[in-house]
């Protein structure tokens, strides 16, 4: 079926970003957070009737445990949408909350749907990287060719490291320049627009009183910028993932918790509830490459996305690309020559932090806002994603 | 708290050094303990814990080393306390150690302080080094006095095996030995009973002795090297010599302390001695106050060792040697040794004399007025300095009169370091006329005049093998009560105590297990079967506390194995292996008990031999693991088999998808080849168990391993019924595979080691059989062994094994 209409992203938001284990969202359940973007959501369209909701479209890229059991449909009930509205929970790992504004989009592309919610959602904190049951296939090990599954992360910006030959110094001035530009964003209010600040109550045990309590606070802003890191300070840290390696924890991305939600209609809704598009969702291609040096991508995913839009490279005004790892950021960049002033221009997840399934939603929420703010046609989504492919995502200012 | 009543809780007050490091060995022993510092004035703490200082001199516990915790996350067991919030809290505590800082008048303002919350029975003691206990008391109300003590821990007290116990002449006599015998069973330490005098024994006479090294070394103008050498293992004393030694405390510490006893001891004979040395006064001057600033008497450079040249005020390379002469002479016997050393004109032989000498003058000066017998003053030096023999042993064995008489030659040719002659006892005494300073009787007293008999405190009775002093004639653990069998490899025995119970211990040197030990082992059980409750396994190295402690077993012995391979190629290796699974086997389908006393290290098949006995008692410092992987091997004497049943085990209660999680630590430990850092760690790590005891006094592991045995066959022992077991499987295994792909890929580890954690993750996730299939302990043996035969005929391991066997350690490939 071809396209019969466009996609418009009406509305964006997202909790700031926690740092994974020990920060603010530690203790927040990731079903609870999703619920409380999409209320968020619809507090900035008022005059969307939610009954006209079809579905709810959320990336995960652990859904199990606390959240799995179908975390979209969950969160909707949890945020009081209509029992009307569906809700399918997506999983590509790094790509997640991408694909499901693309599923979303595409939804209504084709004619079959009006009003969506899209989103993305993770808890590293609840939920560790591999799962909590990881179990692998004795066939991955039979073949060598086969290896690469095997690979943890770290482990394939290692590889790229070496083959494109990413210097540690290039790697740590990388991650710096990551906190610097956060920072600044931060300090500038750059984020203002698209989080929305959330109530964390802490149930804890009060050893002096001998009772259980509730402690409450506001966490309003992402927790990974680090104003004292300097190039000395990574300089010092030890590769982790290889023996004589150069991806350190300094120069990879921060494991984090965090959740987006937008809400993407058609020109029908548009005009049907009164409401102003920010962007039009243009296009989305997603292209595999050997899982051991999945970093690499976005250098597939990016052209793809480009010709399906009928775009060249220096159309795009925004460029978020995910700083899984420095070494692929910077091979991605070097091997398709991006503009870098266009590149991540508030940082990322080096510095904002990586909530697996969530990124793709939340740094879509970042792009829309900053091409508003800065007055830019076209901005751009990507990410690597393990098991070796990219994914790219492109977003025209409305 | 009546006298009967055990201590239950204890308050230690002042979060130094000493206090931290004491309370943390309270909880080592179980025992919950309290520390209390000053509070937090408004503002210092940002958290506004008004105990920041106790909390953050137990949080440092975590990074001290050697640890002061048997498991350094049990800081969560040490409940923080200030003496402005908390003095409340003192009234559950049966025992307040007070250790703060040397200053009489801080000490006095706290005990005003603190006196009016203690409970009406609690024990009051302090951990001063030095201080006057009677003057410490004064102005005690009530009947505090009778409840008030010194017990003086050695740094580090988790290690250093003597604590001192000061009664004044008021302390009531019931209370001393209330605390002796916690002391002891409880924190596992030694005790010995000094007097109230300046620095009571071990630090009077070992700052003595230090003082006379540096006094004798300047005088012979023997280097700080050459010291070292000398007053090291040589001479049965801590490795790390007398200069070394001093790096390590600190040179600042030790200057403090020589003030202090200067000031102590102004009407002591030897009072000259008692200053900071001129070496030790300009290092400290240039900021060289040792370890803790890298520089001192000795430098580190890379891997060159320099010293301090008082000349040229550079350090320099260490290149002094022992002479070859002296050498000799060290190897010879006490009686002739101090003759040849006297004799030899050879500076390093004057200066061991000398050093001999002053000691000897000095002990037997000071006995009377310091000690109540020689004991005291032996055992102080061999617990608390790390000395292998006491200075009386080594006057006794070198010929009492022989060396009395070059002592006073000595004197009066005015040689010694004071010219106070020696006592009239050291010649006519008891004593001298029969030679003996320790015997049968006991040991002799100066102040009493005659032979003072061991302490019967009944704390004792737990220990079949006392600490023994040479002369005593106790009984060798080696020969003692009745042997059944003996033979190059093995002794079976009993001790009169409990004579139903049979003992085995090992002969072989660090106890390693060849193919007579394993007959031993077998021979051992089909007595005990027959006629005994059941049996223990116990070495009589466990007692050896004057070096590293001594192994319970290092291991199958490689050069068996080797062996096995070289002659016979596989086959021969397999009946080594399969004699080894049979015994362990045989252990633990024993219709008796198999019950294991351990201490010290329990490592590779010796590990595999605890955990498939009935039952472990096992001494705090027990270092335990299955570290067959260094060498290129398996563990295959039924060990991974065992960590199968255990994973079995624990999984069952929680479900087959938790298998990953289950088997990952057992599975780490193995590879890494890692070992226990105490009984504790042991018990977390899986190889302990969790009804096992663990015993904080190396002399009661054998008496608790007996009761252990007499315990279980009162309680109708059966041997464990062979069952079934369920396993991993493929997934599993191939999941962590997938981990250690990632090792070898990121080149952590060599395609060798990959292919050696391969075998160990086959056999403990039951080879290549799906999750939960039930399988034998039969298969998991196999898997064992065909891996183990193929690992020895494998290159790499082979040149593991045999640059293990040449240098002791292994290379990695």
């Amino acid at each position: 079926m071809k396209q019969i209409q466009d996609a418009y992203i009406v509305a964006a938001v997202r909790t700031p970003v926690g740092k994974a284990i020990k920060g603010a969202l530690r203790n927040f359940r990731p079903d609870d957070l999703l619920a409380l973007a999409i209320r968020n959501l619809l507090l900035r369209v008022p005059s969307l009737d939610p009954n006209f909701i079809d579905d709810v479209v959320i990336g995960c890229s652990l859904p199990e445990a606390q959240q799995g059991y179908n975390i979209a449909r969950i969160a909707l009930l949890l945020a009081q949408l209509p029992n009307t509205a569906g809700g399918i929970t997506v999983n590509r790992f790094c790509s997640s909350g991408l694909n499901a504004i693309a599923m979303a989009a595409d939804r209504i592309r084709v004619g079959e749907a009006d009003v969506m919610i899209a989103g993305g959602v993770e808890s590293m904190s609840m939920v560790p990287i591999m799962g909590n049951t990881p179990s692998m296939s004795p066939s991955i090990l039979l073949r060598d060719e086969n290896i690469g599954i095997a690979y943890g992360m770290g482990l394939t910006a290692e590889r790229v490291a070496q083959q494109w030959n990413i210097s540690r110094e290039s790697q740590d001035a990388f991650a710096l320049a990551s906190h610097q530009k956060a920072l600044l964003a931060q300090s500038s209010g750059e984020f203002s627009d698209e989080i929305f600040p959330v109530e964390i109550d802490n149930h804890i045990f009060n050893s002096k009183t001998n009772l259980a309590e509730i402690s409450l606070e506001f966490f309003v802003s992402d927790e990974g910028p680090r104003q004292e890191t300097s190039l000395e300070a990574l300089a010092k840290l030890r590769a982790i993932f290889a023996a004589n390696g150069s991806v350190t924890a300094g120069n990879s991305s921060q494991m984090s918790d965090g959740a987006a939600a937008l809400l993407v209609v058609s020109e029908k809704a548009l005009k049907q509830f009164n409401l102003t598009p920010m962007a039009r969702f243009v296009s989305f291609a997603v292209k595999g490459v050997a899982p051991e040096i999945m970093g690499i991508g976005p250098k597939e995913a990016i052209p793809a996305a480009l010709r399906l839009a009928g775009l060249k490279q220096h159309d795009l005004g925004w460029i978020e690309l995910n700083e899984a790892f420095a070494a692929q950021a910077i091979a991605v960049i070097q091997d398709l020559a991006l503009d870098p002033s266009k590149v991540n221009p508030l940082g990322s997840a080096i510095a904002l932090g990586h909530p697996l399934g969530a990124t793709g939603a939340i740094r879509s929420a970042t792009a829309i806002h900053a091409m508003q703010r800065h007055q830019l046609r076209y901005g751009m989504v990507t990410m690597c994603i393990g098991t070796g492919m990219g994914a790219a995502g492109i977003f025209e200012r409305c | 708290m009546g006298l009967n009543m055990p201590i239950g809780k204890v308050a230690i007050l002042g979060s130094g050094v000493m206090g931290a490091q004491i309370a943390a060995h309270c909880i080592n022993c179980g025992i919950p303990v309290i520390l209390f510092d000053l509070p937090t004035k408004d503002g210092e703490s940002k958290l506004k814990d008004k105990s920041a200082i106790a909390n953050k001199a137990i949080e440092n516990l975590k990074k001290q080393s050697p640890p002061p915790l048997a498991i350094s996350t049990s800081t969560d067991l040490i409940q923080a306390a200030n003496y402005e919030d908390d003095l409340a809290l003192l009234m559950e505590c049966d025992l307040v150690i007070e250790a703060i800082a040397e200053h009489i008048d801080w000490k006095h303002d706290l005990y005003k302080k603190v006196t009016p919350y203690l409970s009406a029975t609690a024990i009051f003691a302090t951990n001063t080094s030095g201080l006057s206990i009677t003057k410490l008391a004064e102005g005690f109300i009530g009947d505090l006095k009778k409840r008030f003590c010194g017990i003086h821990f050695f740094n580090p007290p988790r290690y250093m095996h003597l604590v001192e116990i000061i009664p004044t002449k008021d302390t009531d006599i019931q209370i001393i030995d209330h605390l002796e015998t916690f002391v002891t069973s409880v924190l596992g330490k030694g005790v010995i009973r000094a007097t109230d005098t300046p620095n009571f024994i071990a630090n009077r006479i070992g700052v003595f002795s230090i003082l006379s090294i540096f006094s004798q070394a300047k005088k012979y103008q023997i280097g700080i090297d050459v010291v070292d050498i000398l007053t090291g293992s040589k001479l049965g004393r801590a490795k790390s010599g007398t200069y070394r030694t001093c790096d390590i405390v600190g040179l600042d510490t030790m200057a403090s302390v020589v003030a202090a006893t200067a000031a102590a001891l102004n009407d002591d004979p030897f009072f000259e001695l008692f200053a900071v040395p001129a070496i030790v006064t300009e290092l400290i001057k240039n900021g060289y106050l040792g370890q803790k600033t890298k520089k001192g008497f000795y430098q580190k450079k890379g891997d060159a060792v320099l010293i301090f040249d008082q000349d040229s005020k550079e350090y320099v390379p260490a290149i002094g040697q022992l002479s070859p002469a002296i050498a000799t002479i060290l190897q010879k016997p006490m009686a002739e040794r101090m003759g040849l050393l006297r004799a030899n004109v050879d500076p390093q032989s004057q200066f061991l004399w000398s050093i001999f000498r002053d000691i000897f003058h000095y002990v037997a000066v000071h006995l009377e007025t310091v000690a109540e017998s020689a004991r005291e003053i032996d055992f102080a030096m061999r617990w608390g300095y790390g000395w292998k023999l006491g200075p009386f042993e080594d006057w006794q064995a070198a010929g009492w009169l022989k060396i009395a008489n070059w002592v006073e030659e000595d004197i009066s040719q005015g040689k010694a370091l004071s010219n106070v002659p020696l006592p009239a006892w050291v010649f006519f005494s008891p004593a001298a006329e029969s030679q003996k300073i320790h015997t049968p009787e006991g040991s002799w007293s100066a102040r009493d005049f005659q032979y003072i008999p061991r302490s019967i405190l009944p704390v004792y009775e737990k220990q079949v093998f006392r600490a023994p002093l040479s002369g005593e004639g106790l009984p060798d653990p080696q020969s003692a009560g009745i042997t059944i069998f003996i033979n190059d490899a093995v002794r079976i025995w009993v001790a009169s105590n409990r004579p139903t119970v049979l003992i085995l211990s090992f002969l072989t040197k660090m106890n390693t297990i060849n193919p007579d030990v394993l007959n031993g082992i077998k021979k051992s059980i089909e007595i005990a079967e027959e006629l005994y409750d059941g049996l223990v396994i116990w070495q009589p190295a466990s007692l050896k506390l004057d070096a590293a402690i001594g192994a319970f077993s290092a291991g199958a012995n490689l050069e068996v194995a080797l062996l096995c391979m070289q002659n016979g190629g596989p086959k021969e290796v397999e009946a080594f292996v399969n004699l080894f699974q049979h015994t362990m086997m045989r252990i633990k389908y024993s219709r008796v008990p198999v019950v294991c006393a351990i201490s010290g290290i329990a490592l590779g098949g010796g590990c595999e031999l605890i955990m498939q006995s009935a039952k472990r008692v096992a001494q705090i410092e027990s270092y335990i693991g299955l570290v067959e992987t260094r060498v290129g091997l398996i563990p295959s004497g039924g060990g991974l088999k065992e960590i199968a049943i255990r994973v079995h085990d624990e999984v069952g209660t929680l479900g087959t998808s938790q298998y990953l999680a289950v088997i990952k630590p057992y599975f780490d430990n193995v590879v890494m080849a890692k070992i226990s850092t105490s009984a504790q760690d042991a018990l977390k790590m899986g190889y302990l168990k969790n009804d096992d005891v663990i015993v904080p006094n190396p002399y009661e592991i054998l008496t608790q391993a007996q009761v252990q045995v007499l315990t279980m066959r009162y309680a109708g022992y059966k041997a464990p019924m062979p069952r079934l077991i369920s396993v991993a499987g493929r997934s599993v295994a191939t999941t962590i595979m997938g981990q250690m792909v990632n090792m070898r890929d990121g080149d952590f580890i060599s395609e060798h080691d990959y292919w050696i954690s391969k075998k160990i993750i086959d056999v403990i996730t039951g080879g290549e059989v799906d999750c939960g299939t039930l399988i034998s302990e039969d298969w998991l043996l196999k898997l064992e062994r065909l891996a183990f035969i193929e690992l020895m005929g494998h290159p790499k391991t082979m040149e593991r094994i045999l640059s293990f066997l040449k240098t002791g350690k292994p290379i990695k490939n």
